[in-house]
Parts: structure tokens; sequence; C-alpha cells
């Protein structure tokens, strides 16, 4: 009797423990795999029938959208390595310049940024950067320019610029846990056997915080590639990446191609993650945060 | 030496520009919204009217109480859930796919998580509705809730626990005696980094709203269909500012969870009170 309340105690628990991960499965697994099939689906008018067919991606990939896939992973990887070269050195300094409470409190200056909402930081940026806004105006009264740059605002540039500020924040994160986690009798041993920061740094640091950086790769890349709001609002009239592609199907219900295109984007992301899962032990990444206090 | 200082000052200067360069942008909307420079300048001086303008319209106001909900339930929903998944991790057979599985909403953009939920309930046959807002809230809130939470229990030394079973705690019993008013800064630190969250999420939200509207996907929608003003200047002025607020609030807490978690087990747990600092040594 007794043992059996203990096996209904443990497996009520169980059950419990599992609770999260049923709902991720049921809420956001089941719902991408939705997404997949749908987009083989038939398109009956503005509903959707099931059944097996390639109309979506042949529609995407033969059309005029292909490019959107082309500049919107080239933009995502612009996007990811220009906000890698300002957050790794963040990072370093934070981890090896700074006492523990100063570097707390300096990530808590770079989380807060982030998160206030992300469309609002672009509506400035749409000001900031405008033929009248104030860094024209600077530019001009510094006699840098004669005339106010249209390349400012409703370009590359401004893309750029918006996703760099909307994703870096948060790619400091993975990559000072990656350092802060790392074994510091490496570096000095490495410093023993006569080999200069330079050398240090690119044969002990940098390989050891490959994990974080990589995180961080992958976040970068997972926000840049899908954000849909960021383009709309720098990039100008026809400025499309993959985000807002997607919601301007869907603004014509045509929900397989809208169901392909996100699982394209979806597919990219799983496929890079998957190469962090093989590539890293996620348990001696997690042993690190684990270390790590916020 | 002089060229490595030399170096480390232009490092300090370049983090002082990145921050400058991402605080920049919280300042245009407060100017726009009193009537300062910009576009809606004219000449005249500062103004709070467009402040008093937001109350008396009625979509907002529905916006705002449905964005309250929202981050209630998100609020508790997440870290609840966290918690839960953070023991999985630290109880289950394999905490790296566990891990991995609970991470995943970080690295899917927002606009494939919202269709897909979309997607999903338009197969059930389901409505869009309030709880279609909070579900992608709170699987976007998960990932962020569940870090926060593991590093607090990182903090916490399991042999308490053998202790309080050797006492003859049950497992709840241990739970919610000894390692739960441990862990609560790291529970609370969640919960409103949760509700952060929910209160400026746009692009997951507007998928899946239906007749519904959150504050951020009233500002969205609007800027969409007749472009910006000062009255919604004023609105993100106060989001933003309420998001400033939330946080440093949190932050101060975080400062000092002492007074808070070691006085409730006083008593039978004696060890709980002199262990309260570890979590957040």
């Amino acid at each position: 009797m007794r043992i059996s309340s203990q096996l209904v105690a443990s497996l009520s628990r169980r059950a419990l423990l599992a609770f999260p991960i049923l709902f991720v499965t049921v809420f956001l697994i089941v719902p991408l795999a939705l997404a997949g099939a749908i987009s083989f689906w038939q398109r009956v008018g503005f509903r959707v029938r099931p059944a097996f067919r390639l109309d979506a991606y042949i529609d995407f990939f033969t059309g005029v959208r292909l490019f959107v896939l082309e500049r919107g992973l080239v933009v995502a990887a612009e996007v990811t390595l220009v906000s890698l070269l300002v957050a790794y050195p963040i990072a370093y300094a934070l981890c090896f310049w700074m006492r523990r409470s100063t570097a707390r409190l300096v990530l808590v200056l770079f989380t807060l940024p982030f998160l206030v909402n992300y469309i609002i930081r672009t509506f400035s940026w749409s000001w900031l950067l405008s033929r009248t806004g104030p860094v024209n105006a600077m530019l001009i009264a510094a006699g840098i320019v004669d005339a106010p740059l249209d390349w400012l605002l409703y370009s590359d540039f401004a893309v750029m610029l918006g996703l760099v500020t909307s994703y870096m924040p948060f790619m400091i994160f993975p990559i000072y846990l990656a350092l802060a986690g790392l074994d510091r009798r490496l570096i000095e041993a490495s410093w023993l056997l006569g080999a200069n920061r330079v050398r240090t740094f690119l044969r002990i640091t940098l390989p050891l915080s490959m994990s974080g950086v990589f995180a961080a790769i992958v976040f970068g890349f997972a926000g840049a590639f899908g954000d849909s709001a960021v383009p709309i609002i720098l990039g100008g009239t026809g400025y499309q990446l993959m985000g807002n592609a997607i919601t301007s199907t869907l603004d014509v219900l045509n929900y397989p191609l809208a169901a392909a295109m996100s699982t394209i984007v979806v597919v990219v992301m799983l496929a890079l993650l998957a190469c962090w899962y093989v590539a890293f032990d996620l348990q001696a990444f997690l042993g690190k945060i684990l270390r790590w206090r916020f | 030496m002089t060229a490595r200082s030399l170096g480390r000052s232009a490092l300090w200067l370049a983090l002082a520009a990145v921050l400058l360069l991402l605080y920049l942008p919280l300042v245009p909307p407060f100017l726009f919204s009193v009537g300062v420079g910009g576009p809606t300048a004219a000449g005249e001086a500062w103004t709070l009217k467009w402040y008093g303008a937001l109350a008396g319209n009625p979509v907002l106001v529905a916006a705002a109480g449905t964005s309250l909900a929202v981050a209630a339930v998100t609020a508790v929903a997440a870290p609840a859930l966290a918690l839960l998944a953070a023991m999985a991790v630290r109880e289950l057979r394999m905490p790296r796919a566990v891990l991995m599985l609970v991470l995943l909403p970080l690295f899917i953009s927002g606009v494939s998580m919202g269709l897909a939920t979309a997607l999903f309930l338009r197969q059930l046959d389901l409505a869009p509705s309030l709880a279609s807002i909070c579900l992608v809230h709170t699987l976007w809130a998960l990932p962020f809730a569940t870090l926060i939470i593991l590093t607090t229990m990182a903090g916490f030394d399991p042999v308490y626990l053998e202790a309080a079973y050797t006492a003859g705690a049950t497992r709840w019993r241990a739970f919610r005696d000894v390692e739960f008013p441990l862990i609560r800064p790291g529970v609370l630190g969640a919960a409103s980094f949760s509700l952060i969250l929910s209160f400026n999420e746009t692009v997951r939200t507007a998928l899946v709203q239906g007749p519904l509207n959150t504050v951020q996907t009233y500002i969205w929608s609007t800027y969409l269909q007749v472009g910006l003003s000062p009255t919604l200047y004023a609105l993100m002025s106060l989001l933003i500012l309420l998001t400033v607020l939330l946080l440093v609030l949190s932050a101060v807490r975080r400062r000092a969870p002492q007074s808070s978690s070691g006085t409730r087990s006083a008593g039978s747990q004696p060890t709980t009170t002199s262990m309260a600092p570890s979590p957040s040594s």
C-alpha cells in the first residue's frame, strides 16, 4: 500500500515536471509542424485543403520572392557579423576588466534598451536618420557634408543599424557567460609558457568561448532573418526581408505560401541550432550558466 | 604599458558610444509627446495635452486593459512553467534536450511563431482571443524566465534538500519550506522579466490578436494605417517609462533579496534563515 502511494507520488511528480515539455511541444512544435504541412496544402479560394502540392514552393523559388530570401540571408549574415564584432569586445571587457558587481550593473544597462519595444526604438531611428533629422543636421553643421545624406534612411544602412541595435544587446549575454565560465588558470598557463596576449587570446580564450559565440550567432541571425518591423519602418516602400514578406503574403490570404516562407525561415534556424547542439556540449555551457549569477 | 592603457581607454570610449547608440532612440518619443522639435514643432511651447488625450480614446483604454490582463497572466504562467522546466532540467534524464526545447522560442522568429499559432488555432476552429495572446506571450517569456531561475537555482546547495528528506520532509514539503524561499528572488526576477517582455511584444501578438488590441499592437496598426502622431508618441513615452520603472524595481529587489526570503520559514527550518544570502551572493 505504502509503495503504491509512493509510486503515485513519483509519477505525479514526473507528470508535473513533464508539463513544460508538453506545453512547448503542443503549442510550439506542433504548430510549427502544422505550418510545415500547410505549406504543401492546396489553396482553394481563401481556404486551404489537405493535399500534397509543391505549388507554394514553386511559386516562391521561381518568383521575385527568391530575391527576398537571398537578401534576407545576406542582411542577416551581415547584421550578425557586425553585432558579433561589437558584442564580443564588450563581453570581453565586462568579463576581464571589470569587477563582477560592475559587470552585472553594465549588463543591466544593456538589458534595458533591449527590453523596450524595438518597434518604438525603430520609429525613433526613422526620425534621427531622416533628411531633416539631427544626424544630418549635425553632419552639415560640422561641415562634413554640404547637403543632407539620402542613404541614411530607407536604405540597407538604416535596416542594418535598426537590426544591429535591436538584437546586438542580447548577444552580449551568451558570450559573457562563456567567458565568465572559462577556467582562468588556462590563460595563466599560456602566459607562463611564453605565449603573448594575442596568441593566448587566439589559442585559448577565443576557442573556449566559441559555444557562447555560436549561441549569440544563432540568436542574432534568428532575429535579423525573421524580423518584420525594421524593414517596413527603415527600409522604405518595397523593401522586403523574409519577415515582412510573410506578413504581406498573409495580407492577401495566401496561407500555403506564407506557411512555406515561414517554414523556410524556421528550417534555416533549426539547422543552425542543430549545428550548435552537435558541435558544442550544451551541458558544459549549461554548467557555466549555472555557475553564473545574474 | 601606456599603449595598453591607451587601448583600454579607447575600449571604454567605444563601450560608452555603444550605450549611447542604444539609449539614443529612447529620447525622441518624449520630445515629440510634449510637442518639442521634430515633425510636430510648429513653434509652439511644450504641452502635456497629448497625454490627456490618451485617456479619452476608448479603443486605447480597452487595449490597455487587454495588455494588463495578458501581462498579469504571463507574469504568473511563465515563471511557474519555468520553475518546473528548471527542475526538469535538474532531475530528468536528458537535461540537454529539455533545456534546448524550453529555449527554442528564443530562436523562432516572431512572425513564424505567430503564424504557426494562428494556423494552429484556425485548424482547431478556435477563434483568436485573450487566451491565444497569453499563450504566445508565455511561450516567448518562457526561455528568459527559465534562464533566470536556473541561474538562481545554481546558488542553491541540494544538500539542504537531502537534509530536509532525512528530517522526514516529503518532497513537496522540502520544496515549499526549504528550496522555494531560497530561490524566490529568481522566481520574482523571472516574473518581472516576463511582465516586461509581455508589455513590449508586438509581432507575435499581431498575428493572434483577433478583434482584440494590446497597447503595442494598437501603436503598430495605427502606424501602418495613419502614421505616427503626438498622441502615439505620448503612449510610447509612457511605455518606455513603465519598462524602465519595472526593470529598476526588479533590479533593486534583486540587490536586497535577503530581507524577504529569510523571514518566511522561521522556526522549523533554522538553516533556511542562515542560508538566505546564498542565492544572491
